[in-house]
Order: structure tokens, then C-alpha cells, then sequence
């Protein structure tokens, strides 16, 4: 469903965000992606939704060849993936009915099919009375549960996660890691970016760690724990 | 739907900035306005020019008596003078066509003629070598047996020429600097547009909106734009030509120079087209930069 190749990606000023990674991600799977700040797991994810262009490398997502895609045909690669971020990217002046509806809408989907998905999916994510409301008068999980509503309202075949509870207090987050779950059981491959180690502990999915873009442990049913060396404190942005 | 949506876009976009719209949309009409009225005037002058055009310069209608023998003979022999670059015939169904042309809108004159089509003269129409020297020529040809009547055009025609001309450019170059005024005005406003809607946009890109659906509202705004405009412009100049055109016409009958209804039309579907040009080339200049993949 995922596969990299020998991917890396540096930026100018010599930072290397990615360093010759290679990776295999099976339909149906969840991938933790884990790692310091700065460690290069949004980049993954950024290269993945050709956001970016890797440096070297290749890369393929849902049986497409993602570095040599035509640029016409990068929206078609973004249709067969969902994507979540930390601060939720809702419209403000949209009701929760009316962001998940947009992005079925600016795809051209007819009207009779979004009256049908919109429903189904705000009912997935448990804010089917919240339809009628606006972002701002949402708690942040609902907030999130309506960016994962209109990320799966599509029905990708994958979802993308960046730091999904980033902004989320645990009790939340527990919820949210529900969804996600219950999302994957669907067969939806679902790649998390994440620093929250109880989430990661609990959950004993399959954990890809990186260090300084490269990737040092990927192990099966793994945890938190780091193999990589504690990172310097001053270099640490966020703290866990 | 798709279109229903393309379309609330565009007006909800020109509803969040009415001034700026309205500045880009006077810009357009300013523009074609003063390229409309030029190609207007432009044709009055023209109409005035005429018989005299392609350089000539003085015309002798021909008695009636005259042979063509002795008309080939007149002509050939005028055609050795040094001051003669060259001499036409113009017969008399050339010249009945040509009365046609003339009086397209006096209908009444064209049916007196055509009961009689003989009473309009053939003529010899003589191009002079330089511009002035037709007065040496019409003395020459004012003696010859058989000529009725000298006409000459004078410096009149060549004032008259020379406006025409200048009306020309002047078309030409409002076009020209204006028309780059209205593209700049037009692509800033598409600029403010995209820029109000960027967040939406990034969502649009993220759930693999393509890039021409992206486009196609400030494609649509820019197209408004240079419509209203054109179309404002189109009227102005249909309604408001009339006094200009009397005012710079040397003839005194305002009847004869009344523009003709299907060339103000035609002119006008350019002008609109025009309009419509300037707007998408100035969308499609906002989004460069701002809109790239």
C-alpha cells in the first residue's frame, strides 16, 4: 500500500529531513511513526502526499509512483488518502456539516452522494447532533473528530496522521485513538505521526522510529521506548 | 452542482471586496471607453476622407461624350506627366457603386440615383507623386477638352488624413497603457481573492481538489470584471458618441454622419470581447505565483 525506497530528502542549509529510507506499509496496517522533533516524521508524511519532492529516492502510495507523478495528477493521489493534522485546519465560517460536505464538494461529487456520506460519517465519529455547529464552539477532540470525518468521509484507502493528539488532553486523545482504530478495522492502512508515548505504549501496533531522518527501529508490537540516544535538551521544542 | 458552487464562489468573492471589483471594473471601462470613442470618431473622419483615399488626389469627371478610346488615350497620356505617380478609371457603374457605399444610410438618395444611374459621371482618379503637388495637376486637367470638372483635395483631406491617423494611435496607445492599467487592477483584485480564501484552498489542495477547479471562480471574477466593464463601456459610447462625433466632422448635415447601428454593434461585441480578454489574462496574471501547484 506504502512503500519507500532508499527515500532521502535534505533541505538547503544541509538538514536532512530523510536519510535513505526505505520502508513497507501492508493494506490494512497501523504504523506508528515516532521519534524527537525534528526527527523527520511530518517530512515522511509531507513526501507522501507530494506535498514535497524527496531528493533522492522513490516513493509509492496506493499504487502510485509518487516522485514521478504528473502534476495534473497529484490531486487523484490526494483523493485516495485522508489526512489529519494537530491544529484540526477546519473553516471557521463552515458548520461542522458544511467542512466535511466541502471536501466532497470541491472533488465534484455529486449532491445526492454527499447528503448520503456526510450523515454516515459524522455518525462515525460520534457528532451527528453537533452537525448544525461551528468549529469554534467545538472542544478540541470534537474539533478533531470532525477533521477525521472529513479526512475518512471520502473513504480512502489510507489515513494520514500528524500528531493527531498533539493538541489533545489524554482522556481526549483516548477517544480519538478509538476512532482511529475502529477507522483501521475498517481496512483503511492508518500512519501515525505521534510523540505520546502512552498512546503508542497501549496501542502495540507497529512502531517505526526515526532519528535525524533515518530510520533506527521498526519493530512489529512495539512501544515508546527510544533506541535512539536521549536527544539535547536544547534541541527538544516540545516536551514529553 | 459543480457549477452552482464554481459560480457562489466567484459572487461571494466579489461581495467581500466591492471597491477593489469596482476600481478594476472602472479601469476596463475607462479603458474601452476611450478605444471604443477613438474607433468611433475614427470612422466619422474616415467617411469624410472617402472618395480621396488610397493617395488620390484629384479627380476629373468625364463628359459623357467622351469615347473610351479617347478616355484610354487621356489616361495614358496623363500617366507620362512627371508629377503623375498614377491614374484609375472609374466607370460609371463603378461610380454608382461606389454613391452606394457613399449614402448606405440615406436610402432616399441612393433610389433617386438608381432610377437613373447615368447622371453619376465616370472619372479618372489621378494619385500625384507628392501629396502636394495635385494643384499643378488639377490646372493641367482643368483644360482639357472633355474633362467637366476638376475636384481637388487639398490640405483638408490631408488634415483630415492625418487626424485619422492620429485617432489610430491614439486607439492604439490608450489601448496599449490603459489596457496594462485595467490588467494590473484586475490581476490585484484576484490577488486579494486568493488571499481571502487561502486557508480554504490549502484544504482544497489537501482533499485533492483539482487545479482547475481551484482556478475556475477567480478565472470567473476576472471574466466578470472585463465584461461589466467592456459592457459599460460599449453603452457609454452607443449612447454618448453622438456630440463628439458632430463636434470633430467637418461635414454640417448631422444626418450625414450619423454611425451606422450595426457598425456601433459589431464594434461593440469587439469591445466586449476585449473586456473579457483583459479579465481572464488579468486572473491568470493574480494567480501566477500565488496559485501554483
Amino acid at each position: 500500500m506504502i512503500r519507500l525506497q532508499g527515500v532521502t530528502k535534505l533541505y538547503e542549509g544541509g538538514v536532512v529531513a530523510a536519510q535513505d529510507v526505505t520502508l513497507d506499509i501492508a493494506k490494512g496496517e497501523f504504523v506508528f511513526l515516532v521519534g524527537p522533533s525534528g526527527s523527520g516524521k511530518s517530512t515522511l508524511i509531507r513526501l507522501l502526499l507530494r506535498e514535497e519532492l524527496p531528493t533522492s529516492g522513490d516513493l509509492w502510495v496506493a499504487g502510485k509512483h509518487v516522485n514521478e507523478l504528473a502534476s495534473w495528477k497529484v490531486p487523484l493521489l490526494r483523493r485516495s488518502v485522508g489526512t489529519v493534522f494537530q491544529d484540526f485546519k477546519l473553516l471557521p465560517s463552515k458548520t461542522v456539516y458544511e467542512n466535511v460536505a466541502f471536501a466532497l464538494e470541491v472533488i465534484g461529487r455529486p449532491r445526492s452522494v454527499i447528503r448520503q456520506q456526510v450523515p454516515q460519517v459524522l455518525r462515525l465519529v460520534g457528532l451527528s447532533t453537533q452537525a448544525d455547529r461551528m468549529p469554534r464552539h467545538l472542544s478540541g477532540g470534537e474539533q478533531q473528530r470532525v477533521s477525521i470525518a472529513r479526512a475518512f468521509v471520502n473513504r480512502p484507502l489510507i489515513l494520514f496522521a500528524d500528531e493527531p493528539t498533539g493538541n489533545l488532553d489524554p482522556g481526549t486523545s483516548v477517544g480519538i485513538m478509538r476512532l482511529l482504530d475502529r477507522i483501521n478495522r475498517t481496512g483503511t492502512t492508518v500512519v501515525m505521526a505521534t510523540h505520546d508515548h502512552a498512546i503508542v505504549d497501549a496501542m502495540r501496533r507497529r512502531v517505526v522510529e526515526l532519528d535525524r531522518g533515518a530510520v533506527v527501529r521498526d519493530e512489529s508490537h512495539g512501544g515508546y521506548q527510544m533506541v535512539s540516544p536521549v536527544p539535547d535538551p536544547f534541541e527538544e521544542a516540545d516536551g514529553e | 452542482m459543480r457549477f452552482q458552487y464554481l459560480f457562489s464562489q466567484t459572487i461571494q468573492s466579489i461581495r467581500r471586496n466591492p471597491l477593489v471589483v469596482a476600481s478594476a471594473v472602472v479601469a476596463v471601462l475607462v479603458t474601452l471607453v476611450l478605444v471604443f470613442g477613438a474607433i468611433v470618431v475614427r470612422w466619422s473622419i474616415d467617411q469624410d476622407i472617402g472618395r480621396w483615399d488610397d493617395n488620390v488626389r484629384v479627380i476629373a469627371w468625364l463628359g459623357d461624350d467622351l469615347t473610351i478610346d479617347q478616355v484610354t488615350a487621356l489616361q495614358a497620356d496623363m500617366q507620362t506627366w512627371p508629377e503623375v505617380e498614377q491614374v484609375v478609371y472609374f466607370s460609371k457603374a463603378q461610380a454608382l457603386e461606389e454613391f452606394r457605399e457613399l449614402f448606405a444610410d440615406q436610402p432616399a438618395l441612393i433610389e433617386v440615383v438608381e432610377e437613373d444611374p447615368s447622371v453619376l459621371p465616370a472619372s479618372l482618379r489621378i494619385k500625384p507623386v507628392e501629396a502636394g503637388g495635385y494643384e499643378v495637376i488639377q490646372n493641367r486637367v482643368a483644360v482639357i477638352p472633355g474633362v467637366q470638372q476638376v475636384s481637388a483635395a487639398g490640405e483638408e483631406i490631408d488634415a483630415l488624413v492625418a487626424r485619422s491617423n492620429r485617432m489610430r494611435t491614439f486607439a492604439v496607445g490608450t489601448f496599449i497603457v490603459l489596457g496594462a492599467a485595467a490588467l494590473v487592477l484586475i490581476a490585484n483584485t484576484i490577488r486579494m481573492a486568493v488571499f481571502a480564501r487561502r486557508e480554504e484552498i490549502g484544504i482544497m489542495r489537501l482533499v485533492g481538489a483539482s487545479n482547475w477547479f481551484i482556478r475556475v471562480p477567480f478565472l470567473l471574477e476576472g471574466l466578470f470584471e472585463g465584461i461589466a466593464g467592456g459592457a459599460l463601456a460599449a453603452l457609454v459610447v452607443g449612447l454618448g458618441h453622438k456630440p463628439i462625433v458632430q463636434m470633430l466632422s467637418t461635414v454640417t448635415d448631422p444626418n450625414a454622419i450619423a454611425v451606422p447601428v450595426q457598425f456601433l454593434l459589431q464594434q461593440s461585441l469587439l469591445v466586449l470581447a476585449f473586456g473579457a480578454g483583459t479579465g481572464l489574462l488579468g486572473s491568470a496574471l493574480g494567480m501566477w505565483g500565488t496559485l501554483r501547484d
